[in-house]
């Protein structure tokens, strides 16, 4: 593991996307979304619309997916974004399919489900990405939008179903390169990006001291508890792997010693005379463990490096904000 | 019998077949009875002719029976049969060398072994039938053909040509031919009935009169309608046998002579008929019992009142009239009986009247003590035999009887100092009646005594322990003391030291769990003077302590077997235990160092263990040890199978792990009820330990993540509590105790205090003790430090500084037990604080790490643990490719692990691995201390 080497994410030149262009209506409709709709660890999700021009793709308009609810089970999603893109056509908008997005809580996005839903769109729609938006850090001030895309390597392992650890090394996928980020850039037509300018200068200061927040210990607990909670599943996955190994060995001990007692008895045998012993299916008599899947594993690695790296892009802009509030107050004082 | 009279509508007939049925019987018992009561009366010189005959009315009548149990295929009856008749044979073996063996003997001797064979063959039949049968026939089969050996000739001869010596055999005495006739006749038709296909010579023959009955049959179809069922059932037979007899008729020419012969003979006619009236009985018969399996048991009632009713008879003729009754007669008399037990065919309780008859006897002709010790031993032994099976216990009558015996026994033992008794005493060397030397009796009366013990322990163990039944045989339990006290007073004068050491234990196992309220009341009444004084009060009464002690430290000096002293020494403990001499007990148990290698006790010692640690855990309760209750109670409570370990019923949720047999082995383990401890109050007492030491410890290390259970039990108890939608008032004792265990945790001593002690736990709970207030005294005092100290330990840390006058009122404990309090939480680092004397104030001092810094601990720890695991991996990795048989070798792997393969990485991984080596420590601390506690709760699972 120690010989990996970072490899450059997200500029890989075999990606058909290179780039990513949203319209700010596309960033308002996700946060609005998520205003209105999720609360707490409550996951939104939606549909993303646009079109690809050369290596840059173009977010031009969303839709959300309606909020489940027990009491209409029989309701078929596939069949709203149809009538929903059909609608959407019939008033001249863009209605290509090119991704989804969804919020996460406290960046814990990474999972199975993600995994599946995003291979199955880039299965279908080579260009569709999805957007990861985190209501959290952007209410702390910073707008937090994220595109993925699988890599090529990791597609090819979903398409094969090969999740065991051989599968997995001769394809050398790791956890960092699972996924690669494509940059975003937002794009506004000229009319919004005046209005923003003039709203900028309307603006007091108060409305920005969300950035300058100092208390850090809440944020700083949750995202170490959720850190811990991956490292206790991280654990688990490896005890049970180290057995699955012990057990291999074993019978590979076993296997081994059969072969040599049958074949010093062939030996005997045949210095007897006597006809050999006939060979039996090995693999009959020694049926190997069932590997466990190494999916979950690397997907628990990745979402803790993602962890980490908010705690660590945290906890640096955080001591930068302690530094210049000394220094505030140093010259205050 | 009785299935007869409820069949019966036919009377005639009835009588003519249970007359047959009964008659067989009764000279087969007499000759029984004979043999045991009075070969006297056998006088075959008196004249030769009349003897002859009754003897062969004797053999005929065995024979028809066995013909009969032939033809109901009942193998162990004729077997029995079989055995008798080769007696009655020998018995008449004089006769028989003058007149030559009857032909009717040898011709059932053919019979039955051919009829055997066949059945032998028969495989499907075998298997139907049941075991005792099966049983039954293969020994017969063995006996037979041994048996016929010494008589081939005859067999031979009569195979030859049986109807010859049918003739002969008829012609030989008309008398009992006729009897016997008949019978072989049906016997014949029944064989015949069954196995048609059988072509033997002597078929043939039988052809013949079923022919006849044939014939005859339809004639008498007719005249009397009661034949119609009978000939109807018989018509496929016949037709059957009549047709084979077409088959046969050219080749066998004989046959007709015998039909004519035997239509000839008038008076054989209305015998016939006769027999065919049995017949259609025997169907039915036959019906009965293919239809019952429980022929069996049929039979041994049957049997049984056979026994018993000639002997009722035979009782008074113990001595032959006129014979002078001396010892060496009764001694004789004395060995017939006993010669007899054991036997199968003994009826036991006819035995314990003979003896207690001639126990009468002797007593009536003054024979002499060491005559009547004889006998009373052989009564009380006899009455321990009335049940053969060693799990079924006696009943109170029988027991009752036997306790009188054995007191009587030890009266005369009491009185004639010159009788020697032993085991070891042979049966020769016997001295009964010779007065002026020592008398000297083979017998052990200490075995007999633990026997009766043991049987009152069962007894117990048997009876409904709710019923007014267990009170009354309770009160038997004096009557065994004094039995026993009295053999100890015996012993000690005569016995060897092994035997008073078994007398004693015997003694101590009547003491030991009885709680001496005549010493507790004395010594309440001494409660305010020194101990030493209390001491010497306890030392002038012989209050149970005393006995206790001198009897036990007898065992300890003198015992040379482990267990007697290991039962003495847990009995010791136990005794001490339950009369809150907890001090004594507990060094008692520490320096006998049972907790080592009681694993290798037998199961009652076991169970005597567990009972011990048990009261002693609940005696240190009550002395206010605390954590000393709760160590000793954990290993049984648990384990959730306290009842069990006490010996104090059976699980019922293992039921699929034993088989009946283990069952009742376990069910002999019992303790009876009047010992019982009680498990609520075990219960009750452990977990409120438990509480009393969880709740501080859980308070002080609300954020330790390592943090263990002191107490799995109480933890699931709180567990279960929480899981509870809705809180109601708490109605049983574990809800009290989760209850109180909720406000203790919030310091809120008073509510524990209500919820620990009330009406309902008075009633439960510490009613049961002999202390009550002592211990609820102690309890209320525990709960107020305990709670003062969760209180400190949940709330430290929103005080700055604390008045101990504050505390000291919240928790109404006086002033100075605070301070030593928190003194001690200082001491031991548990509370980060200083005392301020002047002000009388604890100053917390800020050293707990805030939430962050505990859960950053918390992430180093499990990433320590992640670290290690992985390390795991990479070494079993390794093992595998390097080669299979260097694995094992688990030091090697630090070496050789292969930092080459990156080298430039090796500084980082050092790192790792020292800060791995030290969490290895720690795990490994860990899993001893586990692996400690797993063996200690494994040496005291039973």
């Amino acid at each position: 593991m120690a010989s990996r080497k970072e490899t450059p994410s997200g500029k890989t030149p075999d990606s058909p996307v290179k780039q990513i262009q949203i319209e700010g209506l596309v960033v308002m409709k996700i946060i609005k979304h998520y205003q209105e709709e999720g609360q707490g660890s409550e996951v939104v999700q939606g549909v993303l619309l646009g079109l690809v021009v050369e290596d840059r793709l173009e977010i031009t308009n969303c839709f959300p997916f309606p909020q489940h609810t027990e009491d209409d089970a029989d309701f078929d999603e596939v069949q709203y974004q149809m009538e929903m893109m059909r609608s959407l056509r019939h008033v001249n908008i863009d209605h290509l399919h090119v991704g989804w997005y969804q919020s996460t809580f406290n960046g814990s996005f990474v999972s199975r489900a993600l995994l599946d839903s995003q291979f199955s769109y880039q299965h279908a729609i080579e260009e569709s990405v999805v957007l990861i938006y985190d209501p959290i850090k952007t209410a702390q001030g910073s707008l937090c939008l994220k595109a993925y895309r699988l890599t090529p390597k990791l597609m090819e392992i979903c398409k094969e179903k090969d999740f065991s650890a051989d599968g997995l090394k001769k394809a050398s996928v790791g956890y960092e390169n699972m996924f690669e980020e494509v940059p975003i850039v937002i794009k506004n037509s000229h009319l919004i990006s005046v209005l923003l300018w003039e709203l900028e200068d309307k603006s007091t200061a108060a409305d920005k001291h969300e950035l300058l927040n100092l208390s850090s210990s809440t944020h700083l607990e949750k995202s170490l508890q959720m850190l811990m909670d991956r490292m206790d599943d991280m654990s688990q996955d490896i005890v049970k792997y180290n057995n699955y190994c012990r057990s291999l060995s074993k019978q590979q001990q076993q296997k081994h010693q059969y072969i040599q007692r049958r074949q010093q008895e062939n030996a005997q045998r045949q210095s007897r005379g006597e006809p050999l012993l006939p060979e039996e299916d090995l693999s009959k008599m020694f049926k190997p463990p069932q590997p466990p899947p190494r999916m979950d594993t690397l997907l628990i690695c990745s979402q803790i490096n993602t962890y980490c790296q908010t705690i660590k892009e945290f906890t640096s802009q955080n001591l930068g904000k302690l530094f210049m509030a000394e220094a505030l107050q140093g010259t205050s004082s | 019998m009785s299935r007869f009279f409820a069949t019966g509508s036919d009377s005639e007939s009835e009588e003519s077949s249970s007359a047959d049925e009964i008659t067989p019987k009764a000279p087969g018992t007499i000759n029984k009875q004979s043999l045991l009561l009075s070969d006297d009366e056998e006088d075959t010189k008196r004249v030769v002719r009349s003897a002859k005959d009754k003897r062969f009315e004797e053999l005929t009548n065995i024979i028809k029976t066995i013909r009969n149990a032939m033809k109901i295929r009942d193998m162990s009856k004729c077997l029995e049969e079989f055995e008798q008749l080769c007696r009655a044979f020998l018995k008449s073996k004089t006769i028989m060398d003058k007149e030559g063996v009857p032909p009717f003997y040898i011709r059932l001797l053919a019979d039955l072994e051919d009829y055997l064979n066949q059945l032998w063959e028969d495989k499907e039949g075998k298997k139907k039938m049941n075991k005792n049968n099966a049983k039954a026939l293969s020994t017969l089969r063995q006996k037979i053909r041994k048996y016929n050996k010494d008589f081939e000739t005859e067999i031979v001869s009569y195979k030859e040509n049986p109807e010859q010596s049918a003739e002969e055999e008829e012609k030989d005495d008309v008398g009992s031919a006729s009897s016997s006739e008949s019978s072989d006749d049906d016997d014949d038709e029944g064989i015949t009935a069954k196995s048609l296909l059988k072509k033997k010579p002597q078929e043939e023959e039988k052809k013949a009169p079923e022919a006849s009955k044939f014939l005859k049959g339809a004639a008498d179809e007719e005249s009397e309608s009661e034949d119609d069922e009978e000939s109807e059932d018989w018509g496929s037979d016949s037709v059957h046998s009549g047709s084979e007899s077409e088959d046969n008729e050219g080749a066998a020419a004989s046959l007709a002579v015998v039909f004519l012969k035997k239509a000839l003979d008038g008076d054989k006619q209305s015998d016939r008929k006769k027999d065919d009236r049995r017949k259609k009985h025997k169907p039915k018969e036959r019906l009965e019992e293919e239809a019952g399996e429980d022929r069996d048991p049929d039979d041994e009632g049957w049997e049984k009142v056979k026994g018993g009713v000639p002997l009722v008879k035979e009782k008074p003729k113990m001595f032959a009239k006129g014979t002078e009754i001396n010892s060496a007669v009764v001694i004789k008399k004395l060995h017939e009986i006993l010669q007899a037990r054991g036997k199968k065919g003994t009826d036991r309780a006819a035995q314990i009247e003979l003896l207690h008859a001639l126990a009468g006897i002797s007593n009536e002709n003054n024979l002499g003590e060491g005559i009547l010790v004889k006998i009373k031993f052989n009564i009380i032994a006899s009455l321990y035999d009335y049940n053969p099976n060693l799990a079924a216990f006696m009943k109170p009558e029988m027991w009752k009887k036997c306790l009188e015996c054995i007191d009587e026994l030890l009266d005369i033992l009491f009185n004639n100092n010159n009788i020697f008794i032993g085991e070891n005493i042979a049966e020769d060397s016997e001295n009964l009646a010779i007065s002026d030397q020592p008398l000297r009796v083979r017998g052990c009366i200490l075995t007999l005594v633990e026997r009766m013990d043991e049987e009152f322990t069962k007894i117990m163990q048997n009876t409904d322990p709710h019923s007014q039944e267990y009170v009354d045989n309770l009160k038997d339990e004096g009557r065994v003391c004094g039995v026993i006290d009295r053999l100890l007073q015996y012993l000690e004068t005569k016995g060897s030291t092994e035997e008073v050491c078994r007398v004693y234990l015997r003694r101590i196992m009547h003491t030991y769990y009885k709680f001496d309220y005549k010493a507790h009341r004395r010594s309440l009444g001494l409660q305010g003077e020194t101990k030493s004084e209390q001491d010497q009060e306890e030392s002038e009464g012989e209050d149970s302590a005393i006995i206790m002690d001198r009897l036990c430290k007898f065992i300890y000096s003198k015992d040379r077997t482990d267990r007697i002293r290991t039962c003495a020494i847990l009995c010791h403990i136990y005794h001490h235990a339950l009369h809150s001499r907890w001090f004594q007990a507990r060094d008692l148990m520490l320096m006998s160092h049972l907790q080592d290698n009681i694993q290798h006790a037998d199961p009652p010692v076991q169970i005597l263990y567990n009972r011990t640690m048990v009261q002693l855990g609940i005696c240190a309760f009550r002395q206010g040890m605390i954590k000393d209750a709760h160590n000793a109670l954990l290993d049984i409570q648990s384990s959730g199978r306290a009842k069990e370990l006490l010996g104090q019923g059976l699980l019922m949720r293992n039921m699929q792990e034993r088989n009946a047999e283990q069952e009742k082995i376990e069910k002999r383990r019992q303790v009876p009820f009047h010992m019982h401890i009680n498990l609520e109050l075990l219960e009750c007492v452990y977990l409120v330990s438990a509480m009393l030491l969880e709740i501080p410890y859980m308070a002080a290390h609300e954020f330790d993540a390592r943090r263990r259970m002191i107490s799995k039990q109480f933890h699931h108890q709180l567990r279960v509590g929480e899981r509870q939608p809705l809180l109601g008032p708490p109605e049983s004792m574990r809800e009290h105790v989760v209850a109180a265990s909720k406000a203790m945790k919030m310091g809120d001593w008073r509510t524990c205090h209500s919820f620990i002690i009330n009406e309902k736990m008075n009633s439960k709970v510490w009613d049961l003790f002999p202390e009550t207030q002592c211990v609820r005294e102690m309890l209320v005092r525990k709960i107020q430090e305990e709670s003062l100290r969760t209180y400190l330990f949940t709330y430290s840390s929103v005080y700055d500084s604390i008045s101990m006058e504050t505390l000291s009122e919240m928790f109404e404990l006086d002033l100075p037990t605070v301070h030593s309090i928190i003194s001690k939480m200082i001491i031991n680092e548990e509370l980060m604080a200083s005392l301020d004397q002047p002000t009388q104030t604890v100053v917390m001092h800020r050293t707990e790490p805030t939430s962050l810094q505990n859960m950053a601990l918390q992430l180093a720890e499990k990433l320590g643990g992640l670290v290690e695991n992985n390390e795991r991996v990479f070494d079993l990795k390794q093992g595998v490719y390097g080669g299979y048989f260097n694995r094992d070798q688990k030091g090697g792997y630090q070496q050789n692990k292969s930092y080459q393969r990156a080298p430039d990485q090796r500084g980082g991984y050092q790192q790792k691995q020292g800060y791995q080596r030290d969490q290895k420590g720690g795990y490994q601390q860990k899993q001893n201390y586990q692996r400690g506690g797993y063996r200690n709760q494994n040496q005291s699972s039973y």
